[in-house]
């Protein structure tokens, strides 16, 4: 009788951690999670290559670009008077999603290498603040 | 993608005056920098009070240097093109999480 007892008992309590288990589990799923934070991604290329970098950087939850007219100042002396410097470029502004960024990165670190005379440079700031859910939504491409 | 610590400088000059603020940023260890147009927008009640004119037109230097040399571009460029002289300009760093693109002094170069 004590056996078969003692079986009961270790059944019951298998059964609520059973009924337990999943309560644990809902808790760890209702878990809201954090909000991507934003980040500037300030991209430098040629005035040419402009609109191929911008395009090529949609593809990362980008949603908003701005795209400043800009000039190069690190041509040399000679190269000036040669006529052959192209210091014409183009600052691509980006706001992207952090978790965004390292491919971002990785991938344009690629392009600047392959694409012909494809060579920039790039960085990113952090932001930190925005106003507006709206806008916050449209910056972090939630609507997927 | 490699981290350094780096720090971009903007520099906002009256129209004309980049290339003095980039001379300046040259002489403590700038490579190089953008330079785009801007227009300022002044309290009118402000320069009137004060009893000066600003420049509309202006200029963003924007330079992209190693956080060791930024302090002594920015003491250059506030000698060099600061408020109190022509080029009126104002400068401030802000902080750089990834960079690409430019090579650190430490990077071997490749024989191609």
């Amino acid at each position: 009788m004590k056996n078969e007892n003692s079986a009961e008992n270790m059944t019951e309590q298998a059964k609520k951690k059973e009924k337990a288990a999943p309560v644990k589990k809902k808790a760890t799923q209702t878990r809201k999670p954090m909000p991507p934070k934003l980040e500037l991604l300030f991209t430098i290329v040629n005035r040419d290559k402009a609109d191929v970098f911008t395009a090529l950087l949609e593809s990362f939850d980008i949603n908003l670009q701005l795209v400043v007219a800009a000039e190069g100042t690190a041509t040399t002396e000679m190269l000036r008077y040669l006529g052959y410097s192209d210091n014409k470029k183009a600052v691509i502004i980006s706001v992207i999603r952090k978790d965004r960024v390292e491919a971002a990165m990785n991938f344009l670190n690629e392009k600047f290498k392959t694409i012909k005379n494809g060579k920039g440079i790039a960085y990113t700031v952090p932001m930190t603040g925005t106003i507006g859910v709206a806008i916050y939504q449209f910056l972090i491409n939630s609507n997927k | 993608m490699k981290q350094f610590n780096h720090e971009v400088i903007f520099c906002i000059v009256n129209s004309g005056f980049s290339e003095s603020a980039m001379d300046a940023a040259k002489e403590y260890g700038a490579r190089g920098g953008t330079v785009f147009r801007a227009r300022g927008t002044a309290n009118l009640e402000a320069e009137k009070l004060l009893n000066i004119i600003i420049q509309p037109e202006k200029e963003v230097v924007m330079i992209l240097v190693d956080s060791t040399i930024r302090d002594d571009i920015l003491h250059a460029l506030y000698r060099a093109v600061g408020l109190n002289t022509p080029g009126q300009g104002i400068a401030f760093s802000l902080p750089v999480d990834n960079v690409i693109g430019i090579s650190s002094p430490e990077e071997p170069k490749t024989e191609e």
